[in-house]
């Protein structure tokens, strides 16, 4: 069967968008703190495009791999990040609580755990008026680890609420890795505790992602309960720090900030591993076409961001 | 009819005239119903009543998420220091929801622990600190026509509130001021009495106290106006201030344990008005030696009032 195209145009636009974004941020353009999401992109594009008119999306910190994927305008983004009137939210959100609430994107937080407790609120509100539709929110590897991800997803089985509860697990906290910091947690026996159904997610194929997250948000409308699902993944844009103790370079995760490492060019893939979505695509669609696709795209995203 | 009846009564219909609405909490459909609090609120139809697990930071986001859902909303706290569990939400997501222009109502309903038994620990008597953390309008009663005012009022405007009702009060017999009541400013001050020799206006859960207090000055021969403030951070001062001016003494009372208190800043605006000679405040004090389960005393001699005002 054919794939349908349009899904990994979408990763190459959120890609291409992160990068412009990442080189007007290194030339010091913004104020606002932005999490640049590289490597999260097979899962924004497939979570967007999973998502109905009815559902709604709640993000956290780094959301702007969700923002991008909901808004065609990579324009009202960079003027939101400027604080432009013009931008996607007038100026008024910036970049750790952007959402788009017109296109389902209803709430971003800042606040590690914050927005699960939300995100329950939202769903009790479609069970009470009898809408249709599922609440999809995101948290990461190090935002589960608050009591309120604890809490949120009890109340959501207590309730028998539809919510997609997606944990981006890129591995690190700031600047901890998880050994670093904590005892691994099983996820899939977490979700079993409350006789929630869990979903892995590994590989960054969006196609995969797509069919794969259409049967969780079936099985989160059709309940009991919510659905668990964990996507690993990394965060790119790491680099080497040289320190007098470490000549080698010092290894630097990617938090927030501009990346500096990572280059705007004709050919936006970071890493030629799995960990990078673009690679992924090169193996599913063939690498010129990825390429070709990118060059007319990196075209039109820098004439509209200029 | 005592207090706590009264307020039920009001909650009552206030949340039957909502739909949809969901009130929720923990126990609040179980048991003693949070004292008899809760019994029977939002148990129409399209009413959703839920008695919670025990989650309190959950419990506050989701109803901003009822809100921004578009679903109005009261969330049932049986202790106001359980409220503690959920500032995150009441800071962070309460300055997102708020610039949304939110349609929907949505009350947090605490009772403030002010009896004094409970010991050193659920006896926080705060609530200005609450409302000062994002500027939350925060809302105390104390009787009947307060809460007849101000609970459908709150239960219907859209946005979020805090109201604080009072545990020592509970069983006592509700106060009714009947035609005597006037609010000011849709029920941020309420004025009891008019008087003309002193103003006597009442913060957090003192009415009862300026109340003996105004019966006790009369018995001295001397009239005073009585007011409650109800909301924790009033628009303005005016509607008290007026009056000061007018009978020449401003009495303040507050008798919650906050360091930032209504109290002080009314003090504080009478003096900077310049127009009220006299300024009396007495407030609740609160040291290491007021940690220990004991009646919460807050008394005032009318003895000490006369000094002030003669
Ligand atoms: C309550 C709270 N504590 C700490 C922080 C600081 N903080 C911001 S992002 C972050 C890392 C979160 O890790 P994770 O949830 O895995 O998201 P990631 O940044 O890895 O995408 C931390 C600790 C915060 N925002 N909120
Ligand atoms: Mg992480």
């Amino acid at each position: 069967m054919a794939l349908d195209l349009g899904l990994a145009r979408e990763v190459l636009r959120l890609r291409l968008g992160m990068m412009i974004i990442n080189e007007m941020y290194k030339a010091k353009a913004f104020k606002v703190p932005i999490h640049l999401a590289m490597g999260h992109e097979a899962l924004a594009v497939a979570v967007s495009a999973l998502m109905d008119p009815d559902d709604v999306l709640v993000c956290s910190h780094r959301n702007i791999h969700y923002n991008l994927a909901r808004n065609p305008s990579l324009k009202s983004e960079i003027d939101e990040f400027l604080l432009k009137d013009q931008g996607l939210a007038q100026g008024r959100l910036g970049s750790m609580n952007l959402a788009n609430p017109a296109r389902g994107l209803v709430y971003s937080s800042s606040i590690l755990g914050n927005n699960l407790c939300v995100a329950a609120g939202l769903a009790l509100a479609k069970k009470v008026k009898a809408e249709p539709g599922a609440v999809l929110v995101v948290t990461g590897d190090g935002a589960m680890e608050e009591g309120a991800f604890y809490e949120s997803l009890e109340f959501m089985a207590s309730y028998d609420l539809p919510c997609l509860v997606l944990v981006e697990n890129n591995g690190w906290s700031l600047a901890t890795r998880i050994h670093e910091r904590r005892c691994h947690i099983h996820l899939d026996l977490f979700a079993r505790a409350f006789d929630a159904p869990y979903l892995l997610l590994e590989g960054n194929d969006p196609y995969a992602y797509l069919a794969e997250l259409r049967s969780a948000r079936d099985l989160a409308l059709a309940g009991p309960g919510p659905v668990l699902v964990e996507a690993r993944m990394l965060t790119l844009g790491d680099w080497r720090l040289k320190t007098e103790d470490f000549p080698e370079g010092k290894f630097i995760n990617y938090h927030a900030g501009p990346a500096p490492t990572v280059e705007l060019s004709d050919w936006p893939l970071i890493r030629a591993d799995e960990s990078d979505p673009l690679h992924v695509l090169c193996g599913l669609l063939g690498e010129q076409m990825v390429r070709d696709m990118a060059l007319a795209l990196r075209r039109d995203l820098e004439g509209e961001a200029a | 009819m005592n207090y706590v009846q009264h307020l039920n009564a009001c909650f009552r219909s206030a949340a039957a005239a909502r739909k949809p609405f969901v009130a929720y909490g923990q126990n609040i459909a179980a048991g003693s119903c949070v004292s008899g609090l809760t019994r029977g609120v939002a148990a129409g139809l399209d009413q959703v009543a839920l008695n919670t697990p025990n989650a309190e930071n959950t419990l506050v986001g989701v109803g901003f998420g009822l809100m921004l859902g578009g679903v109005s909303s009261a969330y049932f706290l049986k202790q106001q220091d359980f409220l503690l569990l959920g500032l995150d939400q009441i800071v962070n997501t309460y300055n997102y929801v708020r610039q949304s222009r939110p349609t929907a109502s949505y009350s947090i309903v605490t009772v403030v622990v002010d009896s004094g038994y409970e010991g050193i620990q659920s006896s926080l008597n705060n609530f200005h600190d609450f409302c000062s953390f994002a500027r939350v309008q925060g809302y105390c009663l104390t009787n009947r026509q307060d809460s007849e005012l101000l609970i459908p009022r709150l239960f219907k405007e859209p946005g979020f509130r805090i109201i604080g009702v009072s545990q020592r009060l509970f069983r006592t017999e509700v106060l009714d001021f009947e035609a005597g009541a006037e609010a000011c400013l849709g029920g941020e001050f309420f004025r009891y009495r008019a008087g003309d020799r002193a103003t006597v206006a009442c913060c957090n859960f003192s009415l009862p106290q300026g109340l003996a207090l105004c019966r006790g000055l009369e018995a001295e021969g001397l009239s005073a106006s009585l007011f409650s403030v109800n909301a924790v951070l009033p628009s303005t001062w005016d509607p008290v201030l007026d009056d000061a001016r007018r009978t020449g003494g401003l009495v303040v009372l507050d008798d919650s344990k906050s360091a930032n208190r209504s109290g002080h800043r009314l003090a504080l605006a009478a003096h900077q008005s310049g127009a009220v000679k006299k300024v009396l405040v007495r407030e609740r004090s609160f040291t290491d030696q007021d940690l220990r389960p004991a009646p919460e005393v807050f008394e005032v001699e009318v003895g000490d009032v006369l000094r002030v005002l003669s």
